[in-house]
C-alpha cells in the first residue's frame, strides 16, 4: 500500500488523465442532483396550488375532475397493498432459498442456481406484467369469481417472484459470511443440520437479512411496469385485494401518456407523486444501509 | 470439507427417529422455492409460445408478378408496378411526389434484384406483403373447430396454423389493426436508444471505476461518490423518467426524441456498469500493478497499459448484461415520449421513435385478443435478444478467463 501513497506527479499527462476521470465520475453526482432539483422544482409549483395538508390525507386522487383532490392516500395505499402481497410471497420463498444456496447447496449447484435467478432478473419487467395480466388473473378468477380484470393480488404474486432474487442473493450473501466455525460448534454439541439453519446461522444473518427484506420492498415499492399492467389505474382507498386500485408508479405512467397540458397542476401533480416515491425508496435504502451497520455482528 | 459439513456422519448423531426425518423434510422444503420459481418461468414461455401461434384465415394476394430490366432505378421500378396493379397515371405521379405516401410505398414494397427470373437473369422484382390475414382465432379454439372454418373459407382464402412471428413482423410498423402489426419500427427504435445510451454510459461508468479502484481507495471524494453510486442504484427507474421529462425533454427542449431517451437511459445503465467494472479491476492482482511500479512505471501507465486490458473481458461482460437490462426498460421511456403511435422507422438522433417493451406494454394495454397475441410474439423477439446477449457474456465470460 505504500506504493500507492507516492506523492502525486506534477506530469501533465498524468494531471490530466487524473482530472478527465474525475470530470466523468462527477455526472453521477450531477445526476443526483439533476433528480433532487428537478422533481424539488416542479413540486414547488406543485405546492403553491395544493396544500400540504390536502396531499397528506385528503381520502381522494382525482386530479383530472371537474373539481380536483389532490390526496395521496389511495396512491400510497394502494402501492403497500400490492408490495405487502408481493412481500409475502418473497419473503419465505427468498428466504428458504437463501438458506438452502448457503447451507445445503454443494459449489457447483450454488454456481448453477445463481445463474438460474441472474435469468430471473434478466427478465424485463413489461413480461411479467403482460403474464399477471392474461395469465394469472383469468386463473385466480376461477377461485376467486369476484376479482376484478385488473388487482392488485396477481400483479403481487407475480411481482414477488420477480423479486425473489434480490431478497435470496442479499440473505445468502449474508448468511455464507457467518464463520464456518459456529457451524462447527454446534454440531459438535450435536445439532442437526436444520437446527444449526435455523437456530445458529439464521440469528446471526440476521441484520443482513433484515437488509434484504427492506431492499426488496424498496424494489417492489418501485415497480412500474407490473402494476401499470396488470393492478389497474384506478385510486382507491382499500385494502380489498380484489378491487382494481393504483399505485405511485402506474399513477406517474398513465398521467405522463396522457394529455396532461405542460404547466397545469396535474401536471405537476406527476412530480408531487414522483417525488413521493423518490423520498420513500431513498429511505428505505439509507435504513437498510444502517441496518446492515448498526446492527452488524462481529465474530472472531 | 463442505460434504462433510452438508451430511454429517450418522453416527455421530443420536437414533432419535423423529430429528431425522424433520431434517429431510426441511431440506426437501427448502428446494421448493427454487422448483416454483422455474415452474413460473415454464408457464410463462409457455404461454408467450401458445399466444403467438393462431389459427388464422389469409387471403393470398396474386400480385402482377412482373419482373423489371436491371439498371432501373428504385422510383421507376416502383411506378411501372403500380401502374402494372391498375392505378392510373396522375394517381402514381401524386403517390411518388408526396413524401409521406412515398415513404409507405417503399416500406411496403421492396424492390429487390434477383439472380435468375422467369424473364431472365438479373432482373428486378417488386415483393411485399403477400399474404394478408383476414381473420384470427386462438390456437385452442382454431384447432377446436377446425373443419367448420375450413368450410366456410371465401374465394382465394386458406386455414393456415400460423406463427406471429414471421419475417414481415419484423419488418412491419405498428398499425391500428392487430392482423398488420409489426414491431420494426420499435426494434430500430431500441437500435438507436440503446446504442446512444450506451456511448454514453460506457465511459462515465467504466471512468468512475478506474478513478474509485485505482486513484481513489479512500479519502473523501470515493467515500462521496460511493454513496452516491448506492443511492442511484436504489432509485426506482421511473423516477429517471421524471428527471428525464424534466430536463432533457423539457429544460433542454429535446422533445420526444431519442437523443432524450438515450440521455436518461444512459443514466440509469451507469450504476451497474460501475459495479461491473468495478468487479473486473478489484479481480487484477496486485502483484501486476506493484510490478509495473518496480520498472519504473507512473500511474496513469501501470492503469491503461497493465490494469486495464487484464479487466478488458470482465468489463465487457460487464457491458453486456448493462445492455440487456436496458433493453427491457420500459418505464422511464414512457415518461419521455416513447408512448407515442409512431409508424416511421426513426432517421436520427433528434426522430421520434418507440422501443421494444413500450410497443409490447401499448399491445397489452389495447385489452384486444389479437393484440395479446401480437404482444406474446413481441415478447419473444425481446426474449430472443435478451438470449444471445446472455449468451454472448457467457461465451465472452469462459472464452477470456484467466487464471493468476
Amino acid at each position: 500500500m505504500e506504493i500507492l501513497k507516492q506523492r502525486p506527479s506534477r506530469n501533465p499527462k498524468e494531471v490530466l488523465t487524473f482530472a478527465l476521470l474525475v470530470l466523468l465520475s462527477s455526472v453521477t453526482l450531477f445526476t443526483t442532483l439533476g433528480v433532487i432539483l428537478s422533481l424539488i422544482g416542479d413540486v414547488a409549483q406543485f405546492f403553491r396550488r395544493v396544500p400540504l395538508l390536502e396531499f397528506l390525507l385528503a381520502p381522494e386522487w382525482t386530479p383530472l375532475f371537474d373539481e380536483p383532490r389532490y390526496g395521496i392516500s389511495p396512491l400510497i395505499a394502494g402501492t403497500f397493498l400490492v408490495t405487502f402481497i408481493a412481500l409475502l410471497v418473497a419473503v419465505p420463498l427468498g428466504l428458504a432459498l437463501a438458506i438452502y444456496l448457503s447451507e445445503y447447496a454443494s459449489g457447483p449447484a450454488r454456481a448453477r442456481i445463481k445463474g438460474t435467478l441472474e435469468l430471473f432478473e434478466g427478465i424485463p419487467t413489461v413480461v411479467f406484467g403482460y403474464f399477471a395480466l392474461l395469465f394469472v388473473t383469468p386463473l385466480l378468477q376461477r377461485f376467486i369469481p369476484d376479482l376484478n380484470i385488473f388487482n392488485p393480488l396477481s400483479a403481487g404474486l407475480v411481482m414477488g417472484f420477480a423479486i425473489i432474487p434480490y431478497i435470496s442473493n442479499v440473505a445468502a450473501d449474508a448468511m455464507e459470511s457467518v464463520p464456518r466455525s459456529i457451524r462447527e460448534a454446534a454440531y459438535a454439541l450435536g445439532a442437526r443440520p436444520y437446527e444449526v439453519a435455523l437456530r445458529v446461522v439464521f440469528p446471526a444473518a440476521i441484520s443482513g437479512i433484515i437488509a434484504a427484506i427492506i431492499l426488496a420492498t424498496s424494489r417492489a415499492i418501485g415497480e412500474t411496469m407490473i402494476v401499470a399492467i396488470a393492478a389497474g389505474q384506478r385510486p382507491a382507498l382499500t385494502l380489498d385485494p380484489r378491487e382494481t386500485i393504483a399505485t405511485m408508479t402506474s399513477y406517474i405512467v398513465q398521467a405522463a401518456t396522457g394529455d396532461q397540458p405542460t404547466g397545469s397542476t396535474a401536471f405537476y401533480a406527476l412530480f408531487a407523486v414522483g417525488f413521493t416515491l423518490f423520498l420513500l425508496t431513498l429511505l428505505l435504502n439509507i435504513l437498510a444501509q444502517y441496518v446492515v451497520e448498526r446492527y452488524r455482528e462481529r465474530y472472531e | 470439507m463442505n460434504k462433510t459439513l452438508a451430511q454429517p456422519p450418522q453416527e455421530a448423531f443420536g437414533t432419535d427417529p423423529w430429528k431425522t426425518r424433520i431434517d429431510r423434510t426441511f431440506a426437501r422444503a427448502l428446494v421448493l422455492p427454487l422448483i416454483l420459481s422455474i415452474g413460473l418461468l415454464i408457464l410463462l414461455l409457455g404461454d408467450t409460445l401458445y399466444r403467438s401461434v393462431s389459427v388464422q384465415v389469409v387471403r393470398a394476394d396474386e400480385g402482377p408478378g412482373k419482373t423489371y430490366p436491371f439498371g432501373l432505378s428504385a422510383s421507376e421500378v416502383l411506378k411501372q408496378e403500380l401502374l402494372a396493379r391498375g392505378y392510373t397515371e396522375e394517381e402514381v405521379k401524386a403517390l411518388l411526389q408526396d413524401p409521406t405516401e412515398r415513404r409507405v410505398l417503399f416500406l411496403q414494397n421492396r424492390v429487390e434484384l434477383m439472380w435468375n427470373t422467369q424473364d431472365g437473369p438479373f432482373r428486378y422484382v417488386v415483393t411485399g406483403l403477400r399474404d394478408e390475414r383476414v381473420e384470427d382465432f386462438s390456437l385452442a379454439e382454431g384447432l377446436r373447430r377446425w373443419n367448420e372454418l375450413k368450410a366456410g373459407l371465401g374465394e382465394g382464402e386458406r386455414l393456415v396454423l400460423n406463427p406471429w412471428l414471421d419475417q414481415s413482423f419484423l419488418t412491419r410498423t405498428p398499425s391500428r389493426s392487430p392482423l398488420t402489426a409489426g414491431i420494426g419500427v420499435a426494434i430500430w427504435g431500441t437500435v438507436w436508444v440503446l446504442s446512444l445510451a450506451l456511448l454514453i454510459a460506457i465511459p462515465v461508468g467504466i471512468g468512475t471505476a478506474i478513478l474509485l479502484e485505482e486513484y481513489l481507495r479512500e479519502g473523501t471524494l470515493n467515500r462521496i461518490l460511493e454513496v452516491n453510486l448506492r443511492n442511484l442504484a436504489g432509485v426506482p427507474s421511473i423516477v429517471y423518467g421524471l428527471l428525464g421529462l424534466a430536463i432533457f425533454v423539457r429544460e433542454l427542449g429535446l422533445g420526444p426524441t431519442i437523443l432524450a431517451a438515450a440521455l436518461t437511459l444512459g443514466l440509469l445503465g451507469i450504476p451497474v456498469i460501475v459495479v461491473t467494472s468495478r468487479e473486473a479491476l478489484r479481480a487484477v492482482p496486485e502483484s501486476l500493478r506493484q510490478a509495473a511500479f518496480a520498472l519504473g512505471a507512473t500511474r496513469r501507465q501501470v492503469v491503461f497499459r497493465v490494469v486495464v486490458p487484464a479487466a478488458l473481458p470482465g468489463m465487457v461482460t460487464g457491458v453486456i448484461l448493462s445492455a440487456a437490462r436496458l433493453i427491457g426498460e420500459a418505464a422511464p421511456l414512457l415518461l419521455v415520449g416513447a408512448a407515442a403511435y409512431v409508424p416511421f422507422f426513426p432517421s436520427g438522433p433528434m426522430s421520434e421513435y418507440t422501443v421494444i417493451p413500450v410497443q409490447i406494454y401499448l399491445w397489452v394495454s389495447m385489452n384486444i385478443p389479437e393484440f395479446a397475441r401480437v404482444a406474446a410474439a413481441g415478447i419473444l423477439v425481446m426474449l430472443l435478444a435478451l438470449s444471445g446477449l446472455y449468451l454472448l457474456a457467457l461465451y465472452l465470460r469462459n472464452r477470456f478467463r484467466r487464471e493468476w
